[in-house]
């Protein structure tokens, strides 16, 4: 055998020489001294070099739990998915510090507009709209009332309205106005809620339930992705998972299409299966598996129709929403439009994945 | 079925960090973007996670280092005077002039030495090496011995450099 090149010798040291190599080598070094002293050196340059990446560590530190990687969201720009979180915490925050500005007498405040684009955004277009009639119509009705009493511009209104002893109330009903007003152009805002506070009891009076101004455009919401719900925890994701689709008979695809309107839509690469929503209201769900303790569900039916997903009416929970518990509900599932379905997406992982999931919907092929 | 990328992370994460680390050099964002592979993992499912790993991570740290040059760049534009010299390399090394002459030396190499000295040394096998850089497996043994050499000879190199700026 001819002497050992250094490539073979930092392999066997290496410990990934073949081991039909390794004998032929190891026979080799036993009758061969000058290969004995190549190993020798080879041997110590490698532990030198083992060396010296070894002063470039970084500091032990204790591993994340696994779990925790679940509701990373990696280089996910902020802007796609939530410019209407932006948008309508950018209206509220306008409308508040105006509102702030322009009101000299403190006798009523807004609530902090944080809330705001939360409650907005949560709900959905067509049953929001729904549930805001019943309260809208009487914002309407004092529009109208108020209407001979309006001046011009807003802040003349105010200074006006004080100094000719007008009272609380109607300052009030004035300062509504203008809110209502301002709103009037954002057409594309889902929903921007501006609770009252407390202080201004005549003012309550007037209006007792918040004052809530819908201004839905359904024919935008079908064109895009609209999402939902900031913070979802995923434990109660995972709680609420699966239970509800159990009884539901499963389909064929050709029979989802036939109940859509068109083809039914999923991650297209993983395992299926469609069910039939029972209420037989022509919506479906697609789950599917992504790892063995990991299955979505993506609920789809016909834009504009009503579903009864967890047993509980859209509109219902909608209407809901003003209550504390509101935010487990359901309801923050998020939605997006794909087509003409309207699609759900839930399962027992973090908003941000679901909402990078729901991105990669779907027709299926 | 893909491995279970739970037991990957709990086998492989520490080895990717410190792979990391030696691209990135700063330890936070070295544990970001090994989390960051992990979470893309989790999405992609890759049928070899480990491996699918180290590349991801290795692509990442690239783009980091991109960007980090092109930051550098602009830094060097409004900086007008040039780095110090350090002054007493004769000294005791503290662990940041080590560092910093290991990745000096680290540079010396080429690409494929480096990346195969670090795969290597975040416990990937040669076989795992080969698949990742596109070396030959019987290749891989050559490949490493050169980049030790390499490494030893420039880091070595350095530390002369550093006695003779001293005393010059």
């Amino acid at each position: 055998m001819p002497h050992v090149d250094e490539g073979t010798l930092h392999a066997y040291l290496d410990g990934e020489l073949p081991s039909t190599e390794r004998k032929a080598l190891e026979t080799h070094l036993a009758e061969c001294a000058s290969c004995r002293a190549t190993l020798a050196e080879e041997r110590a340059l490698l532990e030198r070099a083992t060396a010296l990446l070894g002063t470039a560590r970084p500091a032990e530190r204790a591993m994340p739990p696994f779990e925790q990687l679940r509701p990373r969201s990696p280089k996910r720009s902020p802007w796609r998915v939530r410019t209407p979180v932006a948008w309508a915490a950018s209206i509220a925050l306008a409308l508040g510090l105006g509102y702030f500005l322009r009101q000299p007498t403190a006798e009523f405040a807004i609530a902090p507009p944080p809330p705001a684009p939360e409650v907005a955004l949560m709900d959905r277009f067509g049953s929001q709209a729904d549930a805001n009639k019943p309260e809208s119509a009487p914002v309407r009705a004092e529009r109208q009332a108020q209407q001979p009493a309006r001046a011009p511009t807003s802040k003349t209104s105010v200074t006006r309205a004080e100094s000719t002893g007008l009272g609380a109330e109607e300052a009030g009903v004035l300062s509504r106005q203008r809110i209502a007003d301002s709103l009037a152009p954002v057409g594309r805002s889902s929903v921007v809620v501006i609770p009252l506070a407390a202080e201004a009891p005549q003012l309550r009076n007037a209006a007792p339930a918040p004052t809530s101004v819908s201004k839905v455009n359904d024919s935008l919401a079908l064109q895009e992705a609209i999402v939902v719900s900031g913070v979802v925890a995923s434990r109660r994701m995972q709680a609420r998972l699966s239970a509800t689709t159990t009884s539901w008979p499963i389909i064929s695809r050709g029979t989802a299409r036939s109940l859509l309107g068109t083809e039914p839509v999923g991650l297209p690469g993983l395992a299926r299966q469609i069910r039939r929503n029972p209420a037989n209201d022509g919506s479906v769900v697609v789950e599917q598996r992504i790892d063995s303790a990991t299955t979505i569900q993506i609920f789809q039916g016909p834009a504009g129709a009503d579903y009864y997903y967890d047993g509980v009416r859209e509109r219902d929970r909608a209407t809901r929403k003003d209550a504390p518990s509101a935010a487990a509900e359901p309801a923050d599932r998020l939605a997006r439009y794909v087509g003409k379905l309207r699609v759900e997406i839930a399962g027992p992982l973090s908003a941000d994945s679901l909402n990078r999931l729901l991105d990669q919907v779907q027709p299926l092929p | 079925m893909p491995d279970d990328i739970a037991e990957v992370y709990r086998s492989t994460y520490p080895a990717l960090v410190r792979f990391l680390y030696r691209k990135v050099w700063d330890a936070a964002r070295a544990e970001d973007l090994a989390q960051e592979a992990f979470a893309r993992a989790l999405v992609h499912r890759p049928e070899n996670a480990r491996g699918w790993l180290f590349v991801v991570a290795a692509n990442m740290a690239r783009d980091e280092a991109r960007r980090a040059a092109r930051e550098r760049r602009h830094l060097t534009l409004l900086k007008s005077e040039p780095d110090a010299v350090h002054s007493a390399p004769d000294e005791e090394i503290d662990a940041d002039t080590a560092r910093a002459r290991l990745r000096a030396a680290l540079d010396q190499l080429t690409p494929r030495d480096r990346e195969a000295l670090l795969l290597w040394d975040a416990g990937m096998s040669y076989d795992e090496i080969a698949a990742q850089t596109g070396l030959a497996r019987g290749a891989i043994g050559t490949t490493l011995a050169r980049a030790r050499r390499r490494l030893v000879e420039a880091y070595d190199a350095g530390l002369e450099g550093g006695r003779h700026a001293a005393r010059g």
